[in-house]
């Protein structure tokens, strides 16, 4: 292992941190409030990243396992140091109250401890849906387009940040897909921001909702989230880009490059949309009783499963109250989450695919036992490699899912809280049912649930195995 | 002419040895030093050892003064290189064997960028052999002129049949209307061809010419009407299989492949979607029980090795398969498959082998009238040929009953324009028409060489 360009790589991130703060720092002077909270914040991690930056001059010795490493270490230092403003502004409770507020955003989970979100200072609520649109697209891959001296290395980093089963680049270098991925993703955000202001909102919650939104995160500066505006046009806004921002990315991409029709052939988007469409379909219909007229009970609907799909976790709602048809559907979307390449979380739609197209060619080798059949994804072909990965991953996901809720159980909430709680954080969806429903919070977990949280919402984001390599004795070995 | 071939394999040596039987002088090249020994033993050639793509070699072997260059080795890397250097040197007429799938979609830039006349693919060749079988199912071969407006296929009489124990001559008018004509019969190891006072019998292989629908029709007067073949079973996942399962998957029906190796097989799957892959050893009977051959509608026999495929496809016709094809590249087992009950048998050597002599019989005819299109037929017996009637040739406007032919030739159909012609007393030859003429012998060269008094006159 090459500590010392992984040290310096991180080094380089933790001063994009930095540099991300000035953001809020002067949305806070705008709004003329404290900014001490950001400057010392800015301080500490610059003194923490020029050690590693000005100090090592490392070889460049870099494969797949110093990338995992990395990218693993970045995204718990990120949390370590995002959460110093939170901290310093005394008013999200004990610092791991703020490490787990400040992961729920970089892993774009939205889950908080805040019980009460309107009053606090603006710049503030401003770096916490900052998080989000940082996360949402990875932090990593943002260092590689800025920093592309990186060199080969930004290439092993991608690849452990970026979700899905099967991972491709859009251009032949990586600082260059990057790049693209960035501009798409700025221009999408941009544009959301500006719908919601034609919309009626304010610039400041337009610009904020529309960070959310992006990262399919979810922090509202609201306590009842969206539903909190009473404007169904923003609602309508939102769903929208809440779908498009759960889209691989490289659909736009071929989109712009005069490609749509090769893009409109991917099975995943099928599969998603085809998903969203029934369960909106059929939660409107469960929800028929609740509210007035098909377009209503559509409206709450479609916004409900396009924010828990997407992984964002908005709600224009309060579901907890719709019948469980709805709220176990709900949760089990939860789990399939978005389409890979997005910035979506979940086990993603194209990993389902890929088990229900293998479970399907089990069945069938009973009929033919010697029958040879591949299992295809957009037509192309999966090598067994890629199946086994995908199948180990679910597993780990449900194993993760069970062992942890044991160890969150101990805080003896009720067995749907401590399920959905654990299933909507390595989800990055955000909410999930009863006391961590729409309209509560995870203030009243002990503070190992909140660690143990922490970890299932970083697991998540980053897709497992870059996190479970910092757990393996072999990668802390120099040689 | 002076010929090159270079690479001696089964093409090759096939090619070799009608191109010399005919009077051409033939060079052959070749890498390894037994089999060159061997022909040398065998047929009256030039043989030289070397690497045909390398120019030194060419010039050595005469490609300056040489008019044709055949090039069949193992690589098709080596042919089309072989026949890129060959056309620099000025050989005017080159012909190279190309197998790889994947250079099968740019095959026309190839052959004008690389100067080369004709690219010939045996595996590709004989899977459209093999799927026209199975679209029309009744007949054991089919080969097709004129565009496909006519049709050569064979049968077997059966005893049942009407046809057994007549004189063609007394066959009803609902068949004598038809537009179709015999052109061939072979009955035990001799060939002939029928006129009125012919009674064909059981077992006879029959050959008859025809328009596809005029085909069609006659097989429904013989009660063979045929369904539709919709499930074909496939031993041997090689080339051919893989070129017959685009054309079968195109045509809607559902394939089942059997083969030995793992990793072929995982590439078939990716490559057929539709198609069911099966892993395993295709002459294991078990296997194909448990795969259900039985209740196939066609079971074709592709392995490497011919004595499987024959063997296997007895026991596929044996188990009452409809329809059974085998591969054989082996001419004397031919006929020991037909005896078995058989039929249909598919070799893509002696396939290629025809398309190249084809080629050259034109080339040396290309001031008289072109030959289009030439079949063996009855195992190398007899030649089905198409020939486009030039200004030049001779006997225009005169009617057939006034003509005298050669023995064993028979004018089968004329093709003018969109018209199809089976040939009566009355009719006449006319510049630009398409004349397809069955001949029992092989040399025939030119449309000149069918009549009697121009023998030994023409070519």
């Amino acid at each position: 292992m090459n500590f010392k360009l992984v040290a310096r790589i991180t080094g380089f991130s933790l001063l994009i941190e930095a540099g991300a703060m000035l953001i809020p720092l002067a949305v806070s002077l705008l709004y003329g409030e404290n900014p001490i909270p950001f400057l010392c914040s800015i301080l500490i991690i610059l003194a923490a990243a020029c050690v590693p930056v000005f100090l090592f001059h490392p070889k460049k010795d870099f494969f797949a396992r110093e990338g995992f490493f990395t990218v693993g270490l970045i995204w718990v230092l990120f949390g370590v140091f995002g959460a110093l403003p939170f901290w310093f502004s005394r008013q999200f409770g004990p610092y791991v109250d703020c490490f787990f507020e400040t992961i729920s955003g970089f892993t774009t989970t939205g889950a908080t401890i805040l019980t009460a979100i309107e009053g606090l200072p603006m710049g503030l609520l401003f770096w916490r849906s900052f998080t989000h649109w940082l996360g949402g697209m990875g932090v990593l891959i943002l260092t590689a387009a800025l920093l592309p001296f990186l060199g080969i290395s930004s290439n092993f980093l991608i690849r452990a940040e970026s979700p899905g089963p099967v991972k491709s680049k859009l251009v032949p270098r990586a600082s260059q897909s990057s790049k693209i991925l960035y501009t798409i993703y700025l221009a999408l955000t941009v544009l959301e921001a500006l719908c919601l202001r034609v919309a009626g909102l304010n610039w400041y919650d337009s610009v904020t909702h529309a960070m959310s939104t992006a990262g399919t995160g979810g922090f509202s500066n609201m306590n009842a989230s969206v539903g909190s505006f009473g404007n169904p046009t923003v609602e309508i806004i939102i769903t929208v880009f809440m779908l498009l921002f759960s889209v691989n990315f490289a659909v736009y991409f071929l989109v712009l490059t005069g490609k749509a029709k090769q893009a409109m052939k991917s099975d995943e988007l099928r599969f998603f949309l085809i998903m969203v469409a029934v369960s909106t379909v059929a939660i409107a219909w469960n929800i028929r009783d609740i509210y007035h007229g098909v377009g209503e009970c559509v409206r709450y609907a479609a916004f409900q499963v396009a924010s828990i799909v997407s992984t964002t976790g908005f709600s224009s709602a309060n579901y907890e109250l719709w019948p469980e048809f709805s709220k176990v559907l709900l949760v089990v979307l939860t789990f399939i989450g978005a389409c890979a390449g997005s910035t979506g979380g979940g086990i993603k739609c194209s990993r389902i695919l890929i088990l229900i197209r293998s479970a399907r060619r089990e069945v069938r080798s009973i009929i033919h036992p010697r029958a040879v059949s591949v299992v295809r994804l957009d037509g192309a072909p999966l090598s067994e490699a890629t199946l086994h990965t995908t199948q180990c991953y679910f597993i780990i996901n449900l194993f993760l899912v069970f062992g942890m809720a044991i160890v969150v159980g101990l805080d003896n909430f009720s067995f749907g809280t401590t399920l959905t709680a654990v299933i909507t954080c390595i989800s990055n969806v955000g909410p999930g049912l009863e006391m961590v429903g729409p309209a509560g919070n995870f203030a009243a977990f002990s503070v190992l649930s909140k660690l143990v949280l922490s970890f299932l919402m970083v697991l998540g984001r980053l897709e497992m195995f870059p996190i479970l390599v910092l757990f393996s004795r072999s990668a802390w070995k120099r040689s | 002419m002076n010929i090159i071939i270079a690479g001696a394999g089964k093409v090759g040596a096939t090619v070799a040895e009608h191109l010399s039987d005919e009077g051409h002088s033939v060079t052959i090249v070749d890498i390894s030093d037994s089999t060159l020994e061997r022909l040398s033993n065998q047929l009256d050639v030039m043989c030289l050892k070397g690497n045909c793509a390398s120019r030194d070699l060419l010039m050595e072997a005469g490609a300056r003064e040489c008019e044709v260059l055949i090039a069949a080795t193992g690589s098709d890397e080596i042919n089309l290189l072989c026949c890129h250097c060959a056309h620099r040197i000025g050989v005017p007429y080159t012909v190279a064997r190309v197998r790889s799938a994947e250079y099968a979609s740019d095959l026309d830039s190839l052959k004008r960028d690389l100067g080369i006349t004709l690219l010939i693919n045996p595996e590709l060749a004989a899977a459209v052999e093999i799927s026209r079988l199975l679209r029309f199912p009744s007949a054991a071969n089919i080969d097709t002129f004129a565009r496909g407006q006519v049709e050569l296929i064979s049968f077997h009489i059966q005893e049942a049949d009407f046809l057994a124990g007549h004189s063609l001559a007394s066959l009803s008018s609902k068949i004598q209307d038809l537009p179709v004509l015999f052109c061939a019969v072979e009955r035990g190891s001799e060939v002939f061809i029928p006129n009125g006072n012919t009674v064909l019998a059981k077992d006879d292989r029959v050959y008859m010419a025809g328009t596809p629908n005029g085909v069609h029709q006659f097989f429904k007067l013989l009660g063979r009407h045929s369904h539709r073949i919709r499930n074909v079973f496939i031993i041997g996942g090689g080339r051919i299989a893989f070129y017959l399962l685009i054309q079968l998957e195109r045509l809607g029906m559902s394939c089942k492949v059997v083969d030995k190796s793992e990793m072929r097989c995982r590439q078939l799957a990716e490559d057929f979607p539709h198609s069911l892959i099966i892993h395993g050893d295709g002459t294991d009977p078990e296997l194909l029980t448990e795969e259900r051959m039985a209740a196939s509608d066609a079971f074709i026999a592709l392995t490497d090795r011919d004595e499987d495929n024959l063997i296997i496809s007895l026991y596929a016709h044996q188990a009452g398969v409809p329809k059974v094809v085998a591969k054989s590249n082996r001419q004397n087992y031919t006929s020991i498959a037909h005896s078995a009950g058989v039929e249909s048998v598919v070799s893509p050597k002696l396939t290629t082998a025809g398309q190249i002599l084809r080629l050259i019989r034109g080339l040396q005819n290309s001031k008289g009238s072109a030959m289009t299109a030439l079949y063996r037929i009855a195992e190398g017996r007899a030649e089905a040929m198409e020939f486009v009637v030039a200004p030049t040739t001779q006997n225009l406007g005169i009617p057939l009953k006034d003509l005298k032919l050669r023995r064993g030739i028979l004018i089968a159909v004329i093709v003018r324009g969109t018209k199809v012609i089976i040939p009566e007393g009355s009719t006449t030859l006319e510049s630009g028409d398409n004349v397809i003429v069955v001949a029992r012998d092989s040399g025939i060269l030119d449309l000149n060489d069918i009549y009697a008094d121009s023998f030994g006159a023409g070519g």
